[in-house]
């Protein structure tokens, strides 16, 4: 899912080609996005869009020849004058009567064009990674293999896939050596994915004209660059010193040329917009700032002595599970520091249970893109490949992130709590000198862990995942203050990160303190449970199957399965009831009825209902399963196919608690499944009891900090 | 020891007054940071001045009555406008062509002065706590006007000491009195016997010379609206000499970038001096370039 959508989107027609236009309404000044097309697209801005069209009306276009623009082929049709041509049109068909633009590589030629030629359109440039000529040296390997472009090679090599042939017979071999060698960072697996699938969008011949077209009619250099020193416009270069695509001397000549702005990033590669997206967000942003005079009219700053103690808690919104548990740290926290206020990054559905407890909102929240609603996206039928999924969400953790650190640099928190808060830990990281606050990092697994079909590649992608969050804690031991394991030793599945990394359970007791297993509530005692089946109806010779799915709509595939297998059940315990809960994004109207089945939307306090019951029948998610286990329930519950956490680190955790009978969905149907009801409903359980004491536990060790 | 030294300190007479002035650093932009009430002398920026010329050229100078400066007693060289000729002639004798213009206190009014008499010497004006008569004063300093020539009574206490009289016979009280009030942020012994230790260096007699107005007030509101540079006002809710709503107008009606101290007093420069350094720094750095 994106982060963002935008206001409208429409094509511009223009000589025959339509090319592709997005808008995102905003008051202030208008930025104009350019690709370097046709071998990426708008999605090259994928991390930048969200952000800046918080503050600024953001306009993208696809270039000629890839995303949804028009394909024309030719070289006739990817001339620089067509690209600037391309430029004036969309900013015509956008009512955009001047913007500042933002380019990358070679788009920054069509924006130095577009500038001298309708320098009244153009507030100013922002020239990622810029490729204009006659400013800087080109890399010595374009300048090696320009001869043999039109050559046949019978082996070609390394930069020699520069060629015409090859990219016409297999670009995407082109576009694998040259996006690999791009991304001199290491951990890019994500950023390489994004740019060769882009980059397949177009077509070899499309890319091979538009190669051969853009040095057609090339500038006379003196004239070229006096046109460049006299364009009188903000310019703000970014450039990495590690660019293997454009000389970084490139950047530095471009700002010399026009007296702008040269912002080096050190160690960078040609793609720092999506591999370093904060700083870059961050730069563009002061730069627009500065240009359009549109500063921060008022600002209040507090003296140190004088704050009133506050904590940001950030609650992983993936499911409902966190938040309760969220609640109960908070609840302890505060007796422990009374003075102290909490207020909450959030989003729904958690912050509708924060809201019922009389939590403190940040009004932020309402900007947050939505990870359930991404994770919901994800899903299909009993399958959610968690791992793969959590990738795909990079652009929103990093819009989120950036909503997250505009807070905490106005909120003056002493503490930033976050459970699960997988963008704030990852970009703290990441830009280091970003932090505020004391950094309390909580979760209850440890390790991306392959699932078995994903084969070798899949192990390599969660060992790489795995490899940098432990560089990232050995180079700055300082960003977490503390990190807190909701669960104990015992907990953490035996495995290692991935090949030639440590072992999980090693690592992480050398790196977390334990607080063990947080509930969020205290199960009822015997005569507690008698007074709330009592209170919801359940009548002693019953045997009540609670059937849930969460509050996603994950959970239709088995909802219909475990209903299907109700009759079957049913004919051989005739005491059994069975309640199931459809939740929010369930029609209960569309699934199949049953005498003795009731199926309800929702129901108020689930936690009553499984804490009674006879037996339950759940996903394999960690809160739910943990919940029934604490309260000393029979459950059957069910794994997403390919969702790691659930397969591996939940079902070995219950495993410990002796809680639970794993089901295997897609080896279950009716008839198994109705013989597993009727054989656990009711019955004795004899699980390890669940730690009580965790919330104040985790308490107490962040209360150390503040 | 001081932090940092000036690379030139001169003289200058300026119509019969002698001014000693200082410059720091040599950066592209120029800073000039006014005198304040001369009951305190340039040494008020001690906090400002090693951070700032690091960055910039900083020029400061004495006013009237205090520093090196001349202890004159002539009211009418205590005028805001006359100020403003001050520091003129402190930009001509450093060859500054223009300059950011820092104010703190009575600054801003020389401040706003200056960038209106001399417009193109003024790249921007920062005031801090500014003491403008735009909105009321804080209501212990109500009625110190009416009383600032009568005989104090036996038992005077707080603004009552704010007396023409009582500063001739018990100026060091007074001078306590009042920087403890500009210090109304906690644990601020230091700064509070820094000042009083300026504030000793002139007499009551300076400060009465200062506080004879030749000449009627100018009309601020109207003098702030016809600003043409870019303005910062700094104040802090806890100034208990000049009320925080002086500074919020100023910014308003100067159309200025306001920055609010929560719970500081009337000098953060001196009390607050890395958030204050910061700001003036920012805000030099946009309008400069």
């Amino acid at each position: 899912m994106r982060a963002l959508e935008a206001t409208r989107s429409d094509f511009v027609h223009r000589a025959g080609v339509e090319i592709f236009y997005e808008v995102y309404e905003n008051t202030g000044p208008t930025l104009l996005l350019i690709p370097p097309s046709p071998i990426t697209h708008s999605r090259i801005y994928k991390a930048q869009v969200p952000f800046l069209a918080r503050h600024y009306r953001v306009v993208t276009l696809d270039g000629r020849g890839t995303g949804k623009s028009g394909r024309p082929t030719g070289t006739a049709n990817h001339v620089r004058a067509e690209n600037v041509a391309d430029i004036l049109a969309v900013l015509d068909a956008t009512d955009t009567d001047h913007a500042i633009l933002v380019a990358h590589c070679h788009a920054n030629w069509w924006a130095v064009e577009f500038t001298v030629a309708h320098p009244d359109r153009v507030d100013g440039l922002v020239a990622i990674s810029p490729g204009v000529p006659y400013l800087g040296r080109p890399q010595q390997h374009w300048i090696d293999v320009a001869p043999t472009w039109d050559q046949h090679l019978d082996d070609p090599k390394g930069w020699e896939l520069f060629n015409r042939e090859v990219i016409t017979t297999d670009l995407e071999r082109w576009l694998r050596f040259f996006f690999e060698s791009q991304l001199v960072e290491p951990h890019s697996t994500k950023q390489y994915e994004d740019m060769v699938s882009w980059g397949l969008e177009t077509s070899g011949e499309i890319l091979a004209d538009s190669e051969e077209a853009q040095e057609i009619d090339p500038p006379g250099r003196d004239r070229f660059r006096s046109h460049v020193e006299a364009l009188e416009k903000p310019v703000l270069v970014i450039h990495g010193d590690s660019d293997v695509c454009q000389h970084f001397e490139k950047g530095l000549g471009l700002a010399e040329a026009t007296s702008g702005e040269v912002h080096v990033m050190a160690g960078s590669g040609h793609l720092v917009a999506g591999r370093d997206p904060v700083k870059v967000n961050q730069l563009i942003k002061q730069f627009v700032d500065e240009t359009t005079g549109t500063n921060l009219k008022s600002q209040v700053w507090s003296r140190g002595l004088g704050r009133p103690r506050k904590a940001l808690y950030i609650s992983s919104p993936i499911g409902l599970g966190h938040a309760r548990r969220d609640l109960a740290i908070a609840q302890e926290l505060k007796k422990l520091e009374p003075d102290l206020t909490i207020e909450w990054l959030a989003q729904s559905p958690v912050t509708n249970v924060l809201e019922a407890a009389g939590e403190t909102i940040h009004p932020a929240s309402e900007w947050l893109a939505s990870e359930s609603g991404h994770m919901t996206s994800e899903a299909s039928g009993h399958d959610l490949h968690c791992f793969q999924a959590l990738r795909r969400m990079d652009e929103i953790l990093l819009a989120n992130f950036m909503i997250f650190q505009e807070v905490v640099e106005e909120g003056q928190y002493d503490l930033v709590l976050g459970d699960e808060a997988w963008e704030v830990d990852h970009y703290w990281h990441e830009n280091p000198e970003l932090k505020r606050g004391s950094h309390v990092w909580m979760t209850d697994f440890v390790g991306f862990l392959p699932m078995p079909e994903g084969g070798e590649h899949e192990a390599y992608l969660t060992a790489d995942y795995n490899a940098e969050m432990i560089e990232h804690i050995a180079r700055f031991p300082r960003i977490r203050d503390k990190a807190i394991f909701v669960g104990n030793p015992d907990d953490i599945y035996p495995e290692t990160f991935g090949p030639d990394l440590p072992k999980i359970r090693d690592w992480t007791e050398e790196h977390f303190s334990f607080s063990g297993y947080i509930t969020g509530f205290t199960p009822p005692d015997p005569g507690e449970t008698a007074a709330i089946r009592d209170e919801l109806g359940f009548e002693p010779d019953e045997k009540v199957c609670v059937v849930t799915v969460g509050g996603s709509g994950v959970g239709r595939d088995l909802l219909e399965k475990v209903i299907a297998s109700f009759p079957v059940a049913k004919e051989q315990t005739p005491e059994l009831r069975m309640i199931a809960i459809a939740g929010p994004r369930i029609d209960p109207e569309s699934l199949p009825r049953h005498p003795g089945l009731e199926i309800h939307g929702y129901v108020d306090r689930l936690y009553r209902h499984l804490s009674v019951c006879d037996l339950a029948v759940v996903q394999g998610g960690l809160t739910t399963t943990m919940e029934l286990t604490a309260a000393r329930r029979p459950f059957l519950y069910f794994p997403l196919r390919n969702h790691f956490e659930q397969n591996f680190h939940v079902r070995h955790r219950l495993d410990q608690y002796r809680a639970g009978t794993y089901m295997d969905f897609s080896a279950t149907d009716a008839e198994s499944l109705a013989a597993a009801i009727v054989k656990n409903v009711g019955v004795e359980v004899d699980y390890r009891p669940v730690e009580t004491d965790g919330a104040a536990r985790a308490a107490r060790m962040i209360s150390e900090l503040i | 020891m001081r932090a940092a030294f000036p690379e030139t300190a001169g003289r200058l007479d300026r119509d019969g007054v002698e001014l000693g002035f200082e410059v720091y650093g040599d950066g592209p932009a120029t800073i000039l940071l006014l005198p304040t009430w001369t009951i305190i002398h340039t040494r008020f920026w001690k906090m400002q001045i090693p951070y700032l010329s690091r960055h910039f050229r900083v020029v400061t100078y004495d006013g009237p009555g205090n520093g090196r400066s001349e202890r004159v007693l002539d009211p009418t060289r205590y005028t805001p406008a006359s100020y403003a000729e001050d520091a003129l002639a402190v930009l001509d004798a450093a060859h500054v062509r223009s300059a950011v213009v820092v104010g703190l206190s009575k600054g801003a009014q020389y401040g706003t002065m200056l960038a209106t008499k001399a417009p193109e010497r003024v790249d921007g004006l920062v005031m801090i706590g500014p003491s403008l008569p735009i909105a009321p004063p804080v209501p212990e300093r109500a009625s110190i006007d009416a009383n600032f020539y009568e005989p104090y009574p036996a038992d005077v206490s707080g603004w009552g000491k704010y007396n023409l009289a009582y500063w001739h016979d018990h100026y060091p009280d007074f001078v306590e009195f009042f920087f403890t009030g500009c210090f109304s942020e906690p644990h601020s012994t230091k700064p509070i016997e820094d000042s009083v230790g300026w504030a000793l260096e002139t007499t009551p007699s300076v400060l009465e010379a200062e506080a004879v107005d030749p000449e009627p007030e100018p009309d601020w509101m109207a003098l702030l609206r016809n600003l043409r540079c870019p303005t910062m006002v700094i104040h802090g809710t806890g100034d208990r000499i000049s009320a925080y709503e002086r500074g919020r107008l100023a910014a308003e009606f100067s159309n200025g970038t306001l920055l609010t101290m929560e719970g500081s007093g009337h000098i953060p420069n001196v009390r607050d001096p890395v958030k204050v350094n910061l700001a003036i720094y920012e805000f030099v750095r946009t309008v400069t370039t």
